[in-house]
């Protein structure tokens, strides 16, 4: 059984800070992170990896040069690496990704299972393993927990409302694993030090894919366009709360009741 | 004026309403909830005609499920101009691919210049893959919708990491425009009781569901979610008096346990529980604070919080400079209180 995994990258947030009155975004430290639902997917693949012997693959699904998360990848035990490049798709949105990665998937060829984060930290945005399923024409489960894959069948546990309900379909399939779903194991040491200096059994794992040769420009250009950024009012100092103690209480828990249900 | 003059500009209306027919206008794909149109349903359709009216078209509404005919009364009370019903056994619970054949097939007839889904389970998978198929543009998670009148362009405004600040995005070139509407952010129409329609029926076969549901799964423990990801958080400090009283908050609301390095000081909250940039950085929907004075660190570790009460002795505790709610009282005057009230 052949894996893809779809590793992204986001703009770690603890280095950022989103200034309401200047209504600007400063980038304190630009460092980056492996998408955490995506992480999760990575340790979904390598679980079925450890059980039967399945390879994994991991591909970037982004513009940007983000060749560090997949060595991070290899790290963590993927077998192979596919970096996806080039000036043209520099400019990616998710549908040219969607597309790109499509194209990578027939020229892999034997791939059963794709597996990515049921969202993104940063846009929250869900399209892109699921524009995929559609192009491939495969089914699709959303917002896995936990997954198991063989005998061409693969089983995800799936939250509806409060309860978990098992489900199931045929490979080949597209799975996107719920954030926080699974805990990623650490990178070995020697793989990660190998697969940064390209010595050992990893010295070959990372493939540079141009986009340019998987795509034509028309297919190149992006769907969707940024127009710009809006930033949310400035926090006011907070409402005094006064009176006896038990309208205090009444107010304090009218409010909390309010921000639960939402 | 003489009649000709008005059959005359009936006969052009008339025309022009058919050529709009044709194709365009402004589509919603209603959701359910419990047996009834959801509430996310009825704000896309404000949100759509509001864009309809500015673009000269029609907002349309395409309801899925079984015995679902009568609710699309409410469709129309709520702004849709048309209905188009699909009332099907087989259509429910939700399953992708039946709904996504009829959506296709519909959607391929009426070319829609803008599709509206609300941004639930069902609408956040179904809208990537009607977006892939017809070859538009997608947003997720808008929270305000502006239209660009020369160029019949939606902008649509969405969150980044969960409303820090917003990101606005076009699809310029390519139709339909589609965007999933997040729940609430969108006021919810007038529900007019003199807007009538006859919905058009339909006539489907609906497909197999590829994705087989095996039932409940009996024997799955979700995994903890740590402080640092909680929805939830009551913490308190060295000035909650009784601790035990704000173990009882956290267990009412639900909530993680948590302090400030004081409470750690004396003991009262293990490391892992611990607000404060040396310890845990949080950033839950709310954030109850107890007794806790809100010192630089701590403040720093929890700003990213929606919606903080605070409750302090002390008036000029910082916490109160970062609060949405304060209380300047004794916490064990008020909590027994306020357990009661949220009882």
């Amino acid at each position: 059984m052949r894996i893809l995994v779809i590793l992204r990258r986001v703009l770690d947030p603890a280095g950022i800070v989103a200034h309401r009155r200047l209504r600007r975004l400063f980038i304190n430290r630009e460092e980056y992170i492996i998408q955490p639902a995506d992480h999760g997917a990575l340790e979904a693949a390598l679980r079925i990896k450890d059980a039967t012997a399945a390879e994994v693959v991991v591909a970037s699904g982004q513009s940007e040069p983000d060749d560090d998360t997949l060595r991070r990848g290899i790290a963590m035990g993927a077998d192979r690496a596919i970096y996806l490049s080039g000036d043209a798709f520099k400019s990616a949105d998710d549908a040219v990704a969607a597309r790109a990665l499509q194209e990578v998937i027939e020229r892999l060829g034997d791939v059963d299972l794709v597996l990515c984060g049921a969202t993104t930290l940063d846009t929250g945005q869900a399209q892109l393993g699921l524009r995929l399923a559609e192009a491939l024409g495969w089914p699709q489960i959303v917002g896995a927990w936990s997954i198991e894959a063989d005998d061409g069948r693969v089983q995800g546990v799936r939250r509806d409302g409060v309860r978990y309900t098992l489900v199931e379909t045929d490979l080949p399939a597209v799975v996107l694993m719920a954030a926080g779903a699974l805990k990623p194991r650490y990178p070995n040491g020697i793989r990660l030090i190998n697969i940064y200096r390209d010595e050992g059994d990893v010295a070959d794992a990372l493939e540079q894919w141009d986009a340019a040769d998987l795509l034509t420009p028309d297919e190149l250009s992006p769907l969707i366009a940024s127009v710009g950024r809006d930033f949310p009012p400035e926090r006011e100092r907070g409402e005094r709360v006064e009176g006896t103690n038990a309208e205090v209480a009444e107010t304090v828990a009218q409010a909390l009741r309010q921000r639960m249900r939402g | 004026m003489d009649a000709s003059y008005l059959d005359l500009v009936m006969a052009q209306q008339e025309e022009s309403f058919e050529e709009a027919e044709g194709g365009g206008g402004v589509w919603v794909v209603a959701d359910l909830l419990e047996g009834q149109i959801a509430p996310v349903t009825l704000e896309a359709i404000g949100a759509a005609r509001t864009l309809a009216d500015s673009l000269g078209a029609y907002v349309y509404a395409v309801l899925l499920g079984n015995d679902v005919t009568t609710l699309a009364e409410t469709l129309y009370q709520s702004g849709a101009d048309g209905v188009r019903v699909a009332d099907h056994a087989r259509l429910a619970p939700f399953a992708l691919a039946p709904h996504l054949a009829i959506l296709l097939d519909l959607f391929e007839e009426e070319e829609p210049e803008v599709v509206l889904l609300g941004a639930s389970d069902a609408g956040q998978e179904l809208a990537p893959r009607l977006a892939q198929r017809m070859g538009g543009g997608l947003i997720e998670h808008a929270t305000s919708v502006t239209l660009d009148e020369s160029t019949r362009v939606v902008q649509a405004t969405f969150p980044i990491y969960g409303g820090d600040y917003f990101e606005i995005a076009a699809c310029p070139e390519v139709r339909p425009q589609v965007l999933t509407i997040e729940p609430g952010a969108f006021a919810s129409p007038y529900l007019d009781e003199y807007r009538k329609g006859e919905p058009t029926i339909l006539d489907v076969e609906p497909v197999e569901p590829v994705v087989r549901r095996l039932g409940p799964a009996e024997d799955y423990e979700p995994p903890p979610v740590p402080l640092s990801e909680a929805k939830l958080i009551v913490a308190g400090g060295r000035q909650a008096g009784d601790f035990v009283l704000v173990e009882k908050l956290a267990q009412a609301l639900d909530a993680h346990l948590a302090g400030d390095r004081g409470a750690w000081d004396a003991g009262l909250i293990e490391a892992e529980q611990m607000v404060d940039v040396r310890g845990v950085t949080v950033a839950p929907d709310v954030y109850v604070a107890v007794g806790l004075r809100g010192d630089t660190f701590h403040n720093a570790a929890m700003e990213g919080a929606t919606f903080i009460v605070a409750i302090h002795p002390d008036p000029h505790a910082p916490i109160f400079e970062i609060a949405d709610q304060c209380v300047e009282a004794q916490p064990e005057e008020v909590l027994p209180v306020l357990l009661e009230a949220l009882a």
